[in-house]
């Protein structure tokens, strides 16, 4: 029941233009405060994969994709829409997300205890090591300016500190003001970035309303449209699946790799750009088995791998629960219920998005000017039911001012998100293994998991200065 | 591009210098058995530094955006903003469920130039929809302001 209201309103948000799955289920988090764990979790579950898939109608019918991993859905699927076949577009894209949702699923449920269970073995170094492996590939793929990318994550960590240490009790940065005590809370932060910010860098223009009509008839792919695109749906899972469980990487990468390896194998690539099915089929099944993939590390390392999971991992946080390799020990009820739900949120979206897809495509025809004003009321009640106070919602407006200007300088507010969620998680991994090693940085070298996981993490550093070395090299 | 560019790094130079000078000022560098609060605060700091330092002097730049939009754009986005922010700071005093029908009656309005009755009926169905979900349905008790009280 909870998974398909959840699937319903999650599509409905996410198919909102401006509304991609981060802010999506930033706003829809505080829905579920009032309602027990279970169901409550149960409901992001469903309204994640339906605001998943919310992104996809957007990219196809106005070609404005709702997050960057739905970009090259926009590629062929808007094309295909020109065509006048969106129906197939929408139809092939769901039935790819379902299949790649399943398996994704199927391969959740096996790899996740496996990891959980080596993951277990990890001290403090490893856990910080893999924390900066996150961080670092989330900012490397964040933008196309990577210094913005990293100051955007660093700004994030500097927010973190803000509120008491967890080693000390120290209060820090709090400016003896009584509500920075406990922190800067992510949730009103994320809301301000994706929520409102968007809504201001959309008011600077006045959009064109579309004129589209679908109906059930014309949703269904033909049978040669299946032909083409079987191949490409199980491409796309495998590969979605296998970028999807590195932390960091995520749908957006998974989306991109599927386009372009189907691009490589196709007899005629010279259809990609052009309405080609297949262009539509493999980055959606992709970047749905990507964002199943993605729980893998959420759920058992406490990673996140996109903006998405990381408000996600902050929604389980607010609940008591601490993703990691505990999570499979301490609540299996828990992990096993939110696994469960991604699969039966999967066969809802298949049901929901067949048939319900002429009614979702009306919230498209909506004039912005009244869409508008609603969502920021969203945004307004979302940060405040958080705590029930009024200084979330002003933490909320100043961030949102933030958003607007980072969107249009070219930051990246995602890196800023997860920075802030695993702010502090990252500091007490550091210290404590700081504490260990008797301040010695070679603890971070000498243990062989920690090890490869910095190694890593500084590759993913250095690879951009490097380019950057190069280009001043170039041009003196 | 290049100048908004310059000052953001100047900014993020002087918030980030006074980040980690202050982390050393107020907070302990050291606790008894390892680093202490000020710790990571101070390398963020002297790391943002070096960032903002680096976007400073670099030389090649992406393509030119201006920060603010010209003309109407521009009032558009103040005005949202504007009258976002009054919104939440007469909260308290209007209350949740008058509060939010004036905004969109405002918002709507501006936005749209809808005729009057839409805009109301828009506004009085939405602050009700809100109401019940958050208050009624979701127990959120929200700011009753001066004219309401459940």
């Amino acid at each position: 029941m909870m998974a398909v209201a959840g699937v319903l309103v999650g599509m409905l948000i996410g198919a909102l233009p401006g509304v991609g799955p981060p802010s999506g289920v930033a706003l829809l988090l505080p829905l579920t405060f009032g309602m027990e764990p279970t169901s409550g979790i149960i409901m992001l579950a469903a309204m994640y994969a339906g605001t998943m898939y919310g992104g996809t109608i957007t990219s196809v019918l106005i070609n404005t994709p709702g997050e960057s991993a739905s970009v090259v859905t926009c590629l062929d699927g808007y094309q295909m829409a020109l065509q006048g076949r969106a129906g197939p577009a929408l139809g092939i894209a769901a039935i790819g997300s379902f299949i790649a949702g399943t398996i994704g699923v199927v391969l959740l449920m096996l790899v996740s205890p496996l990891l959980a269970r080596w993951a277990l073995s990890f001290g403090p170094p490893e856990t910080f090591a893999l924390m900066l492996l996150g961080l670092t590939t989330v900012t490397m793929l964040a933008g196309e300016d990577p210094l913005k990318g990293y100051i955007s994550m660093v700004l994030g960590l500097m927010l973190a500190m803000v509120g008491f240490d967890i080693i000390s009790g120290d209060a820090r940065y709090g400016f003896g003001v009584p509500e920075l005590i406990d922190g800067i809370d992510f949730l009103p932060v994320a809301i301000g970035l994706f929520g409102l910010g968007e809504v201001l860098a959309g008011a600077e223009e006045k959009t064109a309303q579309m004129k589209i009509s679908l109906r059930l008839r014309e949703v269904l792919p033909s049978l040669a449209d299946w032909a083409q695109s079987k191949w490409a749906i199980a491409r796309g899972t495998v590969l979605g699946f296998l970028v999807g469980v590195l932390p960091g990487a995520g749908p957006t990468v998974a989306s991109f790799l599927s386009y372009t390896v189907e691009k490589k194998v196709s007899k005629t690539p010279e259809r990609f750009g052009k309405g080609a099915i297949e262009g539509v089929a493999a980055p959606e099944s992709a970047n749905n088995a990507a964002a199943t993939a993605a729980m893998v590390p959420m759920l058992t390392l406490g990673i996140p791998g996109s903006a998405t999971t990381a408000i996600m991992l902050g929604g389980l946080m607010m609940w008591g629960l601490r993703p990691g390799p505990l999570l499979f020990e301490k609540n299996p009820q828990f992990v096993w219920g939110l696994i469960a739900s991604q699969y039966i949120a999967n066969v809802m979206l298949l049901i929901a998005s067949t048939a319900l897809i002429p009614l979702f495509v009306r919230a498209l025809r909506i004039p912005y000017s009244i869409l508008m004003p609603l969502i920021i009321l969203f945004c307004v009640t979302g940060a405040y039911s958080l705590k029930n106070n009024l200084f979330d919602v002003g933490q909320m407006l100043v961030f949102g001012v933030i958003g607007y200007f980072m969107k249009k300088l070219g930051y990246s507010p995602a890196a800023l998100v997860l920075a802030l969620v695993l702010g502090p998680l990252a500091e007490r991994a550091l210290r404590q293994s700081l504490i260990i090693s008797d301040a010695g940085l070679g603890i971070f070298f000498t243990r062989p998991i920690s090890a490869v996981l910095m190694v890593l993490a500084l590759a993913a550093v250095a690879v951009p200065l490097v380019k950057w070395g190069r280009t001043l090299f170039s041009r003196t | 591009m290049r100048n908004t560019d310059r000052i953001t790094a100047v900014l993020l130079l002087v918030v980030s210098a006074a980040f980690a000078a202050g982390a050393l000022k107020y907070y302990k560098w050291w606790g008894h058995d390892g680093p202490g609060p000020a710790f990571l605060p101070f390398w963020l700091g002297v790391v943002m530094s070096c960032l903002a330092a680096l976007m400073l002097f670099r030389r090649t730049h992406p393509t030119p955006v201006s920060l603010l939009p010209q003309g109407g754009a521009r009032t558009r986005v103040v005005v949202v903003l504007g009258v976002t922010a009054a919104f939440i700071a007469l909260l308290k005093v209007l209350g949740m469920v008058v509060g939010t029908a004036l905004f969109l009656v405002v918002l709507v309005r501006y936005l749209g130039r809808h005729p009057w009755w839409l805009t109301i009926a828009i506004a009085l169905a939405a602050a009700g929809a809100n109401w019940l979900v958050f208050v009624y349905w979701l127990r959120v008790p929200m700011p009753e302001g001066m004219f309401w009280t459940f």
